[in-house]
């Protein structure tokens, strides 16, 4: 009965602030083509105030979801099965409704369609130029201001695989990139299930904290990020490692930080935790057949990922916990002793749990930790990134990885509200 | 030789396990500590940060009222600039002096200081912009009030 109230809520946030970003441009709803203009006509602009107010509901609703779960556990298989059907419904009925609204909160999506259209229709090598150099394109005006010049940080993998998708015209692969998102999400949860199957955990509750998690149908999801890609890649490696197939499992590591550089945060603690040659042999091999399919794309300049990297590393966001702290000791904002500061931080995290790791402390726990402390010490924190330890986290039997993943969330969540107590007018 | 013959080599405090050994969990208790330290932190961070955004956000609020009020237009497109560098309370609130695109008609601008009275703050002078020019000071003219003792016009 509870449940079923939580889940209506969430429903709710959801269409409300679908059918009121369908409305077009707001400042939460980036410059797009109208791809949901069948939901016109129900909603109003999407401002701050009642996205905020839905989002909080969603959230709300949530936790008061987890919270049940956690009081009274699923008994019996019958009662599982029902569970399961249950979980699974309310996750597609939120996904599918965001995937056929508009793109929410981020341009990103515009970022990647104009990196593939460069490569494939201008001929231009997205790793040394920006989309400044596709200024007549029909993606360029839609491109955040802050990226135009800016050449792509993603993985060569992912670069070339968004390539076919610039030959379906510009709404095309908008929707096809909506489509890999939501593609991706569903691997992503039914390899969380798997895994949590495979460790004897209750795989309804990882489904909902992960499928149903407002951030990331909201945000990951809603903005069609390639986060989600990177996470299936993250899961399918976890899959893979638990049923003793360590080769494929390391190469699927590499194939993933080859998506987003993020993910190879896992391998150092699955080479320590597998202590095997295969580990290591899949993971050259991965890293090599991908150089080699990029080669004739990129050139050398796929390598320019790295730099590109490095540059990402110095930007700052208002969201970031780093700059909150700032604010909090009475500085306007961070300073570069503050990012050296940060990077040793974050390496004693790193250090402490590779010992951990080699002393017998689950590998999966550990990569989670380590994404969370990657999330927390970036200077520069959106929202999906405090995505990126949540699947690891519900698979994990270590719970302390998950209620500091969700609370992480919920800071993040709480630092957004400001406009609803005071909105500038 | 295999790998585990290899680590068998390692003083036993070195070696790698397969599972953690079961201690009495300090180390855990620890990690425990810190992780609640870390986020109490971070929340106290995160609260500080909104009531700072409150507060700018009252503020702004009050700047585009008395540019309103002060000017009788009730215009939705006034850009208002805050002192980033020097970190003071002092904005710099612009709109046209006439109906148009924002930006396209000259601007009059106040400095807005002080705290929020009914909802407004003082604006003792500020100064003309041309039509489609940053608020920098070789733009100006027109200075007004404090403005002209404060020289944020070019002579």
């Amino acid at each position: 009965m509870l449940a079923g109230a939580c889940a209506l809520v969430m429903l709710a946030a959801t269409l409300e602030i679908v059918l009121d970003g369908a409305l077009g441009h707001s400042s939460l709803i980036p410059k797009s083509p109208t791809i949901a203009g069948w939901l016109q006509g129900v909603g109003e602009r999407l401002g701050f105030r009642i996205f905020l107010i839905a989002l909080l509901a969603f959230s709300g609703a949530y936790a008061g979801l987890l919270l049940l779960l956690a009081r009274s556990p699923l008994k019996g298989m019958l009662e599982q099965r029902r569970a399961m059907r249950w979980a699974i419904a309310l996750i597609a009925v939120l996904q599918l409704v965001v995937f056929v609204g508009p793109i929410l909160l981020s341009t990103d999506v515009f970022s990647y369609i104009a990196y593939a259209r460069m490569g494939v229709l201008h001929g231009i090598n997205p790793y040394l130029n920006g989309p400044i150099s596709i200024k007549g394109d029909a993606v360029y005006k839609y491109v955040g201001s802050d990226w135009r010049h800016t050449a792509t940080a993603y993985g060569p993998l992912y670069t070339l695989l968004s390539y076919p998708l610039a030959l379906l015209g510009f709404v095309g692969s908008l929707w096809a990139m909506k489509l890999v998102a939501l593609l991706a999400s569903f691997a992503t949860l039914a390899l969380t299930w798997r895994c949590a199957r495979q460790r004897e955990l209750s795989p309804v509750p990882a489904l909902l904290a992960l499928g149903a998690n407002p951030l990331y149908v909201i945000y990951g999801l809603g903005g069609a990020h390639n986060d989600l890609i990177m996470t299936a890649f993250m899961m399918g490696a976890v899959t893979l490692t638990f049923a003793g197939r360590d080769a494929p499992a390391a190469a699927a590591v590499v194939l993933g930080a080859l998506i987003k550089a993020t993910t190879a945060a896992l391998l150092p603690f699955m080479v320590l935790a597998r202590r095997n040659t295969a580990t290591i042999v899949g993971a050259l091999l991965a890293l090599v057949l991908v150089a080699l399919a990029s080669l004739p794309a990129f050139g050398l300049h796929g390598l320019d990922v790295v730099a590109a990297l490095n540059r990402d590393a110095a930007l700052v966001s208002t969201d970031s916990f780093a700059t909150e702290i700032a604010h909090l000791f009475g500085k306007p904002g961070v300073f570069p002793i503050d990012h050296d500061l940060l990077k040793l931080a974050l390496l004693a995290i790193v250090v402490h749990l590779a010992w951990r790791t080699w002393r017998g402390y689950d590998w999966v726990a550990a990569s989670g930790w380590t994404l969370l402390a990657i999330s927390v010490t970036s200077t520069w924190l959106l929202a999906w990134y405090t995505l990126w330890s949540l699947p690891l986290a519900v698979v994990t039997r270590d719970r302390r990885l998950l209620w500091a993943t969700l609370a992480i969330q919920a800071l993040f969540i709480a630092h957004q509200t400001a406009p609803l107590f005071s909105p500038v007018s | 030789m295999n790998a585990s013959t290899t680590w068998q080599r390692l003083p036993e405090r070195l070696r790698p396990r397969e599972r953690e050994v079961r201690g009495r969990g300090d180390l855990r208790r620890v990690e425990s500590t810190l992780l609640v330290l870390a986020l109490i932190l971070l929340a106290i961070a995160t609260v500080n940060d909104v009531v700072l955004q409150t507060h700018t956000n009252g503020r702004l609020t009050a700047d585009l009222r008395t540019w309103r009020a002060v000017t009788g237009h009730n215009y939705h497109n006034i850009s208002v600039e805050q002192d980033l560098k020097g970190h003071t309370t002092r904005d710099v609130a612009c709109g046209n002096i006439a109906p148009g695109a924002p930006g396209a008609l000259p601007q009059v601008c106040f400095v807005l200081t002080g705290p929020v009275v009914h909802g407004r703050r003082a604006a003792n002078g500020g100064f003309h912009l041309p039509p489609f020019t940053a608020d920098k000071r070789p733009n100006r003219y027109g200075c007004f009030g404090s403005a002209v003792q404060q020289r944020l016009c070019p002579p």
